[in-house]
């Protein structure tokens, strides 16, 4: 019994040593939020210290388990008589002390210097503001000419960048605690409402990165989701004209001009649509602070630039049109993204079923009768109960928001 | 405190005369009568019996363990496949928040203080704690807390803003279901046992141990113990403050945490985790006294370095209130707190370092025996090393941007958890079960417990490293196929691994429970020293006399026991076995004291934790309650201070079970 408890001990041991070389061996296919596959900078200066600290650790744990194992197999009861009542070697165990402390400090150093690092603010080029509501992001972009940013841009559920661009995150949060997480760019750093906190963020390349709201912030916490879209420099330029361009009504007696009522009748009330102008000729400004507790929703002028609605949640584009985009190289990436979401590449179906009942796919506190604490205000998108024809009114006007 | 005489039960040596009593009459001054019953379900309502008590203690959390058991297995149906449907997010998010809470304040906390209270006294060489209606208090005051908690489950939603509850996600228009508000009287309502519970059993280990028994000849167990009181005793009131911040804001409209006031949320973080990681030490540290005790006794060796380990131990302790911000790397604390926090967090590695090389290093060159109290300990000497190294991963604060909130993270505190507590806590039931209840648990069952909590908690918590490492986050009701990869990797694969794991830890536990009703059915009774164990505990019957010790020993070494029943040969330094364990303990009984002190048992204990039960639900349901637990609580304390310090000679008459002897020696001064 005693033997075989020894070999399995022994099994579990190599099983677990296995799992760990072939953790640090290959990163191909991996889950896109691996945090062990840094993608620029500031996420590769923590890599590398991940490279320093996990080996340690694995060698000191092996030596360990090492040593317990070998020491129950030697010393197991063989019949051998009681042992001498040894109290312990004073040297060996201060030499025990010493050994970790030594090995601690040089992590230490390097942990110090990184954490100074990550911290920089002086190097910055391009800031974008970002704001966690529950369970979506807002990301403000304020006016930058040298980027071509002439007037305020504020987008949601994509966050798109500038590659090989030293960004500045300056976070906040509307209600509770989120925080802001790209593990291909950076680690996270929480949004606290009443607090702005910086997080550097910087692409190497063009291309699409996934994070995650990683802060428990209630209900839909976990539909709370987030893509970085880095850009090449020129790429970016024409996805900032396109965001400040001229807002474009749809053709009068067309099914979207149908659509853009039914837009104004329901959806204005919290979404703004910039440039959209009431039939009377003035503009129509949301006022979501009217009707969602937090006091905003999200900006929806570009709406088909963007690849996914509903916080990140769901994709806008289809399985086919997603898999192009995110399979796409660096040097494509750029095209196949400013083209936006086609009526071919919409996820129709998805779109639809959120446009009909937008709760009963996101939790979220929307039922009236629920709403006592908050006076009435939704935290959350509410049941429209739009009809299917007004549905495909809106499909067709929002198609035209790109 | 009412620390009264009674007359010692007979000699348990047949033959032996009956020492006569000083009968000394007294009239009592209180207005109430003392209970006196010693068996019945009323001697325990009623006990102040410190053995009693740690009975109690151990049941409610073992009954909570299976509880907060329960919510983990939900937990882990629903994220074995991608977007799963067993609980909704509202549900699941309740269900992580009352599994933490459930097995950090009522498992982990009554599991240790089961021990404390048990073996503590009789470790130390004494009759019971310095304050036992207190020691009853605390033991009421913590399942009425965990009733509260968890009667919010039927009235409307347990609390949904997780274990740490967070500002401003925990205020009243984040949370509007009363769930969080029973949370926050339970936790007060229990953070005050605990409390009690911590100061009686400081002033024990410092004014009750036996002569001769200096605190370096301690056993470690009582030492661990005796930390662990000191940390609740200076983190316990931060969370109590928090908590009645929390309160005063949910339910009397005050504005603590309200940022629309100018607050900042960083205040209960601060506060929260300033109790939270000494809490991590008040949690593990009972355990590492546990395998301190089975380390050695199984070795047939001392332990390693004696003093090293209880500095270390301390040192744990110390440094484990310096360290909190680690919980908050990602929060935004600018680079100079991070840093220190960073390097103060490496340093806590140190000391942990030195208990893992000094309890290998016990085994090393000794006479090891593979019984069940054994495979617990070494299990935790094993898993508590993987989890020591994970967390000094993320003690690298940049690392840990990228950990933090993953389950990387979880994977790293259950091997700490349950790979260091949870194993240690088995290793001590299985250790001291014969001494509490006479009989040994089954060898072979607590086998198959072993190894399928072993194999179990690997292949639960296991994966979890690689799911972190993922980038799967925590507190998420669902994980979606979009995040999930493919090959080896693939978070869901590993994702329905774990959840396999977590049914066959479950199955270990279970053997667990089988094993109990096994053992409690079983006649055979365990040998009186059925370990060749070491210390005080062991010179007494099993289970040990209400008055634990005949005559109270006096102690001349570390191992006390130990060295009673073995002796040097000065020749060849080789350990000679000079007496049994019964010889030991007849020596003890033949020269039994004559009067002996025992506490009389009171109602007012648990009259006075309902009251404040019903008083904290005032808090949830208004005024009227409010008034009504007052009245009792005003009550329990006029009975308390009113109730006789003794319990009247003539009260003992007819009782049940000892009353004819206690009637022939009565009371005395």
């Amino acid at each position: 019994m005693k033997i075989k408890a020894l070999m399995s001990n022994r099994r579990v041991v190599a099983a677990a040593g296995l799992v760990g070389a072939v953790s640090l061996a290959g990163c191909a296919q991996n889950a896109p939020q691996d945090t062990f596959a840094p993608k620029g900078p500031n996420a590769n200066k923590i890599n590398n210290l991940d490279l320093l600290v996990f080996p340690i650790a694995g060698v000191v744990g092996a030596i360990v388990i090492g040593l317990v194992i070998y020491t129950l197999y030697k010393y197991r009861d063989r019949g051998q008589p009681i042992p001498e009542q040894t109290h312990g070697k004073p040297v060996l165990e201060i030499t025990l002390t010493i050994i970790p402390a030594l090995i601690l400090s040089v992590v230490g150093v390097f942990t110090f210097r990184a954490i100074f690092e990550l911290a920089e603010e002086k190097d910055t080029e391009f800031i974008i503001n970002v704001t966690g509501q529950q369970w979506w992001w807002e990301y403000d972009y304020p006016i930058q000419e040298e980027y071509g940013i002439t007037q305020p841009i504020i987008t949601s559920g994509q966050m798109v960048f500038p590659a090989g661009t030293k960004v500045m995150l300056r976070e906040t949060s509307r209600d509770v605690i989120h925080s802001f997480w790209i593990p291909a760019l950076n680690g996270k750093k929480d949004a606290v409402p009443g607090r702005i906190h910086l997080l550097r963020m910087e692409a190497d390349n063009p291309g699409i990165y996934a994070g995650q709201c990683a802060e428990f912030c209630g209900l839909s916490h976990a539909n709370m989701r987030m893509e970085a879209v880095a850009l090449s420099k020129e790429d970016f330029a024409k996805w900032v004209q396109n965001q400040l361009a001229e807002y474009q009504a749809p053709a009068v007696g067309s099914l979207a001009k149908e659509g853009e009522e039914v837009f104004l009748n329901q959806c204005v009330r919290c979404h703004q649509v910039n440039g959209l102008k009431r039939p009377d000729g003035t503009p129509a400004i949301a006022a979501p602070e009217d009707n969602v507790y937090s006091g905003a929703a999200p900006n929806l002028t570009r709406f088909m630039t963007r690849n996914t609605f509903a916080g990140a949640m769901f994709d806008l584009v289809n399985k086919k049109c997603r898999a192009d985009v995110w399979g796409a190289s660096a040097g494509e990436f750029g095209a196949k993204y400013l083209a936006g979401v086609t009526e071919e590449c919409l996820n129709t179906g998805g779109l639809r079923a959120w446009l009909r009942n937008a709760p009963a796919l996101k939790p979220m506190y929307a039922d009236p009768v629920k709403l006592e604490p908050t006076d009435g205000k939704y935290r959350g998108m509410p049941n429209l109960n739009l009809n299917e024809d007004d549905i495909d009114r809106l499909v067709a006007y929002l198609l035209t928001l790109r | 405190m009412a620390i009264i005489e009674r007359p010692e039960a007979a000699p348990a040596v047949p033959g032996a005369p009956l020492v006569p009593a000083t009968v000394t009459p007294q009239s009592s001054l209180g207005a109430f009568k003392r209970p006196v019953t010693t068996t019945g379900w009323k001697s325990w309502l009623f006990t102040v019996d410190h053995k009693k008590i740690g009975i109690i203690y151990g049941v409610v959390a073992i009954f909570f363990f299976i509880v907060g058991g329960v919510e983990a297995l939900l937990i882990r149906l629903q994220l074995a496949g991608p977007e799963g449907k067993v609980l909704n997010a509202s549900v699941y998010n309740q269900m992580f928040t009352m599994h933490g809470t459930t097995m950090v304040f009522l498992f982990a906390m009554p599991m240790a203080a089961a021990f404390a209270n048990y073996f503590l006294p009789l470790q130390l060489g004494a009759r019971d704690v310095a304050f036992p209606r207190m020691n009853a208090l605390a033991i009421w005051l913590t399942i009425v807390g965990g009733l509260v908690l968890n009667l919010a489950w039927f009235l409307g939603g347990a609390a949904d803003g997780g274990w740490f509850m967070y500002a401003p996600n925990s205020g009243p228009i984040f949370s509007p279901s009363n769930g969080v508000d029973f949370w926050v009287v339970g936790l007060l309502i229990a953070g005050v046992g605990s409390l009690i519970g911590s100061i009686n059993l400081i002033v024990t280990v410092l004014n009750m141990r036996a002569p001769g028994l200096s605190l370096m000849k301690m056993p470690v167990f009582t030492w661990m113990i005796l930390v662990v009181q000191f940390l609740l005793v200076f983190s316990l009131p931060v969370i109590t403050v928090a908590l009645v911040l929390l309160m005063f804001q949910r339910s009397f409209g005050a504005t603590f945490f309200d940022v629309a006031q100018g607050a900042d949320p960083l205040l209960w973080q601060h506060l929260f985790w300033i109790f939270g990681h000494p809490e991590v030490y008040v949690l593990v540290l009972p355990a590492f006294g546990i395998i301190s005790e089975v380390l050695p006794t199984f070795s047939r060796k001392p332990l390693f370095g004696y003093p090293f380990v209880v500095f270390s131990g301390a040192a744990i302790g110390f440094v484990g209130f310096g360290v909190w911000a680690h919980h908050m790397f990602a929060s935004g604390l600018g680079p100079v707190s991070v840093a220190v926090f960073s390097i103060a967090t490496m340093a806590i590695a140190i000391p942990t370092g030195v208990k893992i090389f000094n309890w290998t290093l016990t085994m090393w060159g000794g006479k090891i025996w593979f019984a069940t109290p054994m495979k617990f300990a070494i299990g935790l000497v094993v898993l508590f090393t993987f989890g020591g190294l994970s967390g000094v991963t993320h003690s690298v604060a940049p690392s840990d941007t990228q950990q933090t909130d993953t389950y990387y993270i979880v994977a790293h505190f259950h091997y700490v958890l349950f790979g260091g507590m949870v194993f240690g806590l088995f290793s001590g039931l299985y250790y001291w079960w014969p001494k509490v209840f006479g009989k040994c648990l089954n060898e072979r069952l607590g086998s198959w417990n072993f190894w399928f909590m072993f194999v179990g908690m690997n292949l639960t918590f296991g994966p979890m490293h690689i799911l972190g490492l993922q980038g799967q986050p925590r507190r998420m009701y669902q994980w979606t196929e979009n995040r999930a990869g493919e090959g080896f990797f693939d978070l869901g694969f590993w994702n329905l691994v774990s959840s396999i794991g977590s049914y066959v830890l479950a199955i270990g536990v279970l053997f667990f429970l089988i094993n109990i009703v096994w053992t409690t059915k079983k006649e055979k009774q365990a040998p009186l020293d059925p370990w060749d164990a070491r210390t005080l505990e062991w010179i007494t019957a099993s289970p040990p006399k209400e008055h634990n010790f005949d005559r109270i020993p006096k102690v001349s070494h570390l191992d006390e026991f130990f060295h009673r029943k073995y002796q040097e040969d000065p020749a060849t330094h080789a350990m000679v076995s000079v007496k049994t364990a019964e010889e030991v303990l007849a020596i003890e009984e033949a020269n039994a004291e004559s009067n002996i002190h025992l506490p009389s048992p009171s109602y007012w204990p648990l009259v006075l934790a309902v009251g404040i039960g019903i008083l904290g639900l005032g808090v949830i349901y208004g005024v009227p309650t409010m008034i009504i637990g007052s009245v009792v609580v005003l009550l329990a304390i006029f009975g308390w201070v009113l109730e006789p310090s003794v319990a009247e000679d003539f009260d003992y008459e007819g009782s049940s079970h000892d009353g004819g002897s206690s009637k022939e020696l009565t009371t005395h001064g």
